[in-house]
């Protein structure tokens, strides 16, 4: 017998959607606004943005031209952070150095994501190749992650990429297990049963139906890599191992300036605060995501 | 002779290899499905319903699993084909409903993209015509204004709703075999009755066949043509329904019925019950499985295996005393006509 298909009216329908994706968008911003740590991370990470985009167009020094007769000299209206052991201008080192750190951040948290996630994602869908790449990624956890690091750069060579691939290397096993431990749990949920009952194939199941199960807890765990990857760039930096001199990054002015912490604190203060502040934002905008995304954690803001 | 069926499950045999050795969940397992026909699946927890669909449907873990005997579906057996030819088949010919409707469903998608998905795969449908067919599905089973409620998601419509939204999805692309593994267990009685009318309905108009797995006898008088007992993973009695109601022959089945409560049952009386539990499958007794529990069982019960016997027209049974319950049958009807 033959179902018959009525024509439906469908500029109602259109309006109908937009009505309610207006209202889900209302209540999604106003949950964004009462989310104190969501919104004070925001608008760190946001300001440091702005700093790493414009701060280097705003100051007249280059951050490599030396100027032997301006060693060491304290903050002043010329060079508003100061100057280093070699008479460079501190203001626009940092500022060089934000970009440097944060696109480090930014690279490292977009590829250990999207490798983690296609590695926890399949490791929990097939069991035998679970076996293999959870003990590989065992075998990369067991390492602390500045000394897998330092190896991986000894070996790659002091290159702004290197790090990346350094600190991604270390990072992805962390992606991984976590992707893993949510979509197991998804996986064994009835609808995906009933999605195999309907003649689902395993690609579209993995991709279509675990992944935005699973996205909550990658998003807000990639904050949290993003943060570790600016500690860890500016950890292999001070090493050594990390932005070559005399390209500017935080962890390799701290390191200029470690020998001269006592006659030229502010070589060490300003980068240290821009790190702390990056990582302080990134962490505080995690939480609050987590908070967000969590459907259990709600509070009911209508 | 053979194409008359839909279904024909044959000798089926499902074997989970476990820790502790392999473990038969579904031993012998044999009935037919005609187009048109309600064939009821009933037996206690565990005794092996649940299994022999997802058996039919193939969706064990193979690699955990064998499977022995034979499914025929429209005269092609499923255990031969590849995963692949699989693919086709789930949710294009043969559905499935689950028990949990609070579960079925994916919560991040829009129920009517997730019935329009299925629609899409396979019947290789533009977007738009799968929404309005999906629609059309919808209202089917008496959803009211389904045009609204495909924009909704499954956190924002109630459980009966739900489970009219997987039968939807299920009878989508027009299976003719439908499975319904307790598809009204989580649902109070009035939306029971509902979701078992809109199924009685959908089946008239589709003419396919259903396997409706239950425990719940009363849904098995409102809707089956025909009933198949399960106890441990075999089949011990299949009747059409009114035989299995009025003349039970196997000590079991009758056990069931009996244990039914009844409206205007007297309060203080104690319901009756089937002693013991199901037996674990590691452990299956030597002769009848049903044995133990059987306050028929004899000698021979307890040493030699009964096979599933054909009585008359339509009625078998596995069970060396069902003469004894036949004849208990006809006091018992002559008794009640006096």
């Amino acid at each position: 017998m033959e179902l018959k298909t009525t024509a439906i009216d469908n500029v109602n329908i259109s309006k109908l959607k937009n009505k309610t994706k207006l209202e889900r968008r209302r209540l999604l911003v106003k949950r964004f606004l009462f989310n104190k740590s969501v919104l004070i991370g925001t608008i760190i990470l946001l300001f440091l943005t702005l700093f790493a985009l414009f701060a280097p167009l705003i100051t007249p020094h280059s951050p490599l031209a030396m100027e032997n007769a301006n060693r060491l000299q304290p903050p002043s209206s010329e060079h508003w952070f100061g100057t280093d052991n070699f008479g460079r201008d501190l203001f626009s080192r940092v500022a060089n150095g934000a970009q440097v750190s944060l696109t480090v951040g930014l690279s490292v948290a977009v590829i250990t994501a999207i490798v983690g996630l296609i590695i926890g994602l399949y490791a929990s869908y097939y069991s035998l190749l679970d076996h293999i790449l959870m003990r590989v990624c065992d075998a990369l956890m067991a390492f602390p992650d500045i000394l897998l690091a330092v190896a991986i750069m000894a070996v790659l060579g002091p290159q702004p990429v290197n790090v990346v691939i350094a600190v991604t290397l270390a990072k992805i096993p962390v992606v991984a297990r976590v992707v893993r431990s949510s979509s197991l749990v998804v996986k064994e949920q009835t609808y995906i049963e009933a999605l195999k009952s309907q003649g689902a194939s395993s690609w579209r199941i993995i991709w279509k139906h675990i992944l935005p199960n699973i996205l909550s807890p990658l998003i807000v765990q990639v904050t949290y890599i993003f943060a570790i990857a600016i500690i860890l760039e500016a950890s292999l930096s001070f090493l050594g191992a990390g932005i070559p001199a005399p390209n500017p990054s935080w962890g390799n002015i701290l390191l200029d300036g470690k020998i001269v912490i006592f006659n030229a604190s502010w070589m060490t203060i300003f980068p240290g605060m821009f790190i702390v502040f990056a990582v302080l934002g990134l962490n505080l905008f995690g939480d609050g995501l987590r908070d967000l995304l969590d459907p259990h954690s709600n509070k009911s803001i209508k | 002779m053979g194409n008359q069926y839909l279904l024909e499950v044959n000798e089926l045999k499902t074997v989970f290899s476990s820790e502790s050795g392999p473990v038969t969940a579904v031993d012998g397992v044999t009935f037919n499905v005609k187009h048109g026909e309600v064939l009821g699946l009933v037996g206690e927890s565990g005794c092996g319903k649940s299994v022999t669909a997802e058996s039919i449907m193939r969706l064990l873990n193979e690699k955990h699993t064998k499977y022995d005997g034979e499914i025929n579906f429209n005269g092609r057996n499923l255990l031969s084909l590849t995963n692949e030819e699989m693919l086709g088949i789930r949710g294009n010919k043969i559905s499935m409903i689950f028990q949990d409707a609070m579960t079925s469903l994916n919560p991040v998608y829009t129920i009517g993209d997730q019935i329009a998905e299925t629609i899409m795969i396979h019947q290789k449908m533009k977007k738009k015509e799968a929404y309005n067919k999906a629609i059309d599905m919808l209202k089917l089973t008496g959803i009211p204004s389904p045009e609204k409620r495909i924009h909704e998601y499954p956190h924002e419509i109630s459980g009966g709703m739900r489970q009219r939204v997987m039968i939807a999805m299920a009878l989508s692309c027009k299976p003719s075999l439908l499975i319904a593994d307790e598809p009204t267990t989580a649902l109070d009685v009035t939306i029971q009755a509902q979701i078992l009318d809109v199924i009685n309905e959908l089946k008239e108009e589709l003419n396919m066949g259903v396997i409706m797995i239950t425990h719940d006898l009363g849904v098995v008088a409102e809707v089956c043509t025909r009933v198949v007992v399960m106890y441990l993973g075999q089949v011990i009695e299949e009747a059409d329904v009114d035989t299995l109601f009025s003349s039970p022959l196997h000590p079991y089945t009758k056990g069931l019925l009996k244990s039914i409560p009844k409206i205007d049952g007297d309060r203080n009386k104690k319901l009756h019950t089937i002693n013991g539990v199901v037996p674990s499958l590691n452990n299956i007794p030597n002769g009848c499985r049903f044995a133990p529990r059987c306050t028929y069982a004899t000698e021979e019960c307890l040493n030699e295996a009964p096979l599933l016997q054909v009585i008359k027209d339509n009625q078998k049974v596995r069970c060396w005393n069902y003469r004894q319950l036949l004849k208990e049958e006809v006091q018992n009807n002559a008794t009640t006509i006096i």
